[in-house]
């Protein structure tokens, strides 16, 4: 009596656990679908239409490498990638504050979970907004001309969303200011890890503030500052099409454009050369990997290097 | 000499906190500078646009926006597509989630990886194959077509998110609400969704934000006006009145209050989420 019942016991949980599989296909079925219809699709689509002079309608005919050619020896590329690379000076600057206020906040001044709150506030703002905000205040009747002149330096009071040499410096200011209060909360989020015990040995062993963070800090933040470079670096190649569209949408000529902005350019502003589009989101999605496999492989080093 | 070193302490944590405090002004000032200036009229505005508004406040830029552009019925589509947006997210991220988290089954760990994979490819790399296939299934011009898009766009994000938080949720919870006879989606709703809790409120609040924030995909894929987007409509207006900055900037602040509003309600669990660190 007791085997069979035993029996039908292991019988019911088989037939559970095989409902169990049955339903957790079925429910990433939807998840499956979309991205396979709306991604994985769109991503084939992108790569074979890169090598035709499709415009979207009726030309589609295949070109071999005629766009990546073209793309890179007429000297485009080049600069796209300039003015990306001019972008990613924000990285450093951002992670370097970020790094430093959120070691000041992790000392607990009063006060100091509105200060964290108030840092967060630019990343709830679309960067359509800020964008115009800053464009504003640096245009050539503007705040910050207005106090250059106020101070006797209104010989450097120029439109600086005119020209790529001044647009860009203030883009990157921009960007660093809009990206200082993510830092700071994914930084302290990596030091309340950090065991607190270590952190009173330190203070007994009378190791003062700088000591502190750089001997127990820094090594312990090590994966967590390399999540920070590659979002921080990849969100530049991706993530500001707002931010330029409203600031000097990719001007004056393409002074201020970078990669993933030209993909819109080409394809729905002058004309549609999707074909050539599609070769510059390729050369965009190589590089994106790129960097992602290389700060893997980076972070992998520094984790053995630093223990 | 141990009163010297608590004195030398306190002068530190002074200097801390007045540091923290200038750059909290630093960050609210720009804030406050679009405030101010949006009710002034545009002669205060050139007279000093750091002063306080010395004139009866110019509430008219508001009710310009309100009654002349319209502003409302924007952020009412804006609010559709949003909330479509968050709605499909949580529903199928939680659905795959479940059973990355907590069931066994073939290619489990293949297929998961599939999915994160695509977590850094960008819209902009999608989008022309996607427009073009839109086009010919009449989503172009529809909220359907946004919906899906960012559906796709941050599938991806949800699942690492709440697949990380329900692998927490405890085993025996799951087993107790089987043997209780709960089936799959009665222990998804009973147990999975109040103990993930967490990563699904974090889910709606961020994804909501970014959703209404975003400028590309509405802008690419919604053509008649009575449909755009607060951003869309946003970016084509400022562009028409770049000599009247108070007017700007009234149009720019009422477009960041529903982001501001929900950040203000939900910055607790926006920020303890966010620490978890798998957002940007």
């Amino acid at each position: 009596m007791p085997s069979k019942t035993q029996g039908a016991a292991s019988l019911r949980r088989g037939t559970f656990q095989q409902r169990q599989k049955r339903s957790a296909l079925l429910s990433i079925l939807p998840v499956a679908v979309i991205l396979l219809a709306i991604k994985a699709y769109p991503i084939a689509a992108t790569v074979y239409r890169s090598f035709t002079n499709w415009d979207g309608l009726y030309k589609s005919d295949f070109i071999g490498f005629a766009n990546y050619a073209d793309f890179f020896s007429s000297g485009l590329f080049a600069k796209l990638l300039k003015n990306d690379l001019v972008l990613l000076l924000s990285v450093p600057l951002q992670i370097v504050i970020g790094l430093i206020v959120a070691v000041l906040l992790y000392e607990h001044v009063p006060g100091w979970r509105a200060f964290r709150a108030i840092y967060y506030i630019p990343q709830i703002i679309s960067l359509v907004i800020l964008g115009y905000l800053f464009k504003s205040m640096f245009s050539l009747d503007g705040p910050v001309n207005q106090i250059l002149r106020a101070i006797g330096l209104g010989k450097y009071a120029v439109e600086w969303m005119a020209h790529g040499s001044t647009a860009l410096p203030v883009m990157v200011g921009c960007i660093t200011w809009y990206s200082i209060g993510w830092q700071v909360i994914v930084i302290l989020g990596g030091m309340a890890s950090i065991d607190a015990s270590v952190f009173e040995a330190a203070r007994l062993d009378g190791a003062g503030f700088w000591s502190r963070t750089f001997k127990i800090v820094l090594p312990m933040l090590v994966s967590t500052l390399t999540y920070c470079v590659v979002m921080s670096v990849v969100w530049t190649f991706t993530g500001l099409f707002s931010l330029i569209y409203s600031m000097t949408g990719g001007g004056p000529g393409y002074e201020t454009m970078t990669l993933d902005y030209m993909i819109y350019e080409k394809s729905f502003v002058s004309g549609t050369q999707f074909g050539m589009a599609c070769a510059i989101s390729v050369v965009l999605l190589l590089i994106v990997m790129l960097i992602t496999a290389a700060e893997m492989k980076l972070s992998n080093m520094a984790e053995k290097a630093w223990g | 000499m141990k009163s010297n070193k608590s004195v030398g302490r306190t002068i530190g944590r002074a200097v801390i906190f007045i540091v923290l405090l200038i750059l909290a002004i630093s960050f609210l000032y720009p804030l406050f500078y679009m405030l101010i200036n949006s009710l002034k009229t545009l002669k205060g505005y050139y007279r000093s646009p750091f002063a306080l508004p010395d004139e009866k406040l110019q509430w008219s830029n508001f009710a310009t926006m309100i009654s002349q552009f319209k502003i409302l019925e924007l952020f009412k589509n804006s609010f559709i597509i949003s909330f479509l947006s968050v709605v499909g997210l949580i529903l199928f991220g939680a659905l795959a989630s479940f059973a990355f988290a907590k069931v066994d089954f073939r290619g489990k760990d293949g297929i998961y990886l599939a999915i994160l994979a695509t977590l850094f490819i960008p819209t902009q790399v999608t989008i022309i194959p996607m427009y073009v296939t839109f086009a010919k299934m009449h989503l172009v011009d529809s909220f359907i077509g946004v919906v899906l898009a960012y559906w796709a766009a941050f599938l991806p994000e949800t699942i690492m998110l709440m697949t990380s938080n329900f692998k927490g949720v405890n085993d025996a919870l799951l087993e107790a609400a089987a043997i209780d006879g709960c089936g799959y989606l009665k222990q998804l709703r009973n147990v999975m969704l109040p103990m993930g809790w967490p990563a699904i409120s974090l889910s709606i609040i961020f994804f909501f934000i970014n959703t209404w924030n975003d400028l590309f995909t509405p802008m690419v894929l919604l053509k008649s006006m009575d449909k755009r987007t607060v951003m869309v409509a946003l970016s084509s207006l400022i562009g028409r009145y770049t000599g009247d900055p108070p007017f700007q900037y009234a149009g720019l602040l009422l477009s960041a209050i529903p982001a501001l509003l929900v950040y203000v309600l939900f910055q607790r669990s926006i920020i303890n989420g966010m620490s978890m660190g798998s957002v940007k």
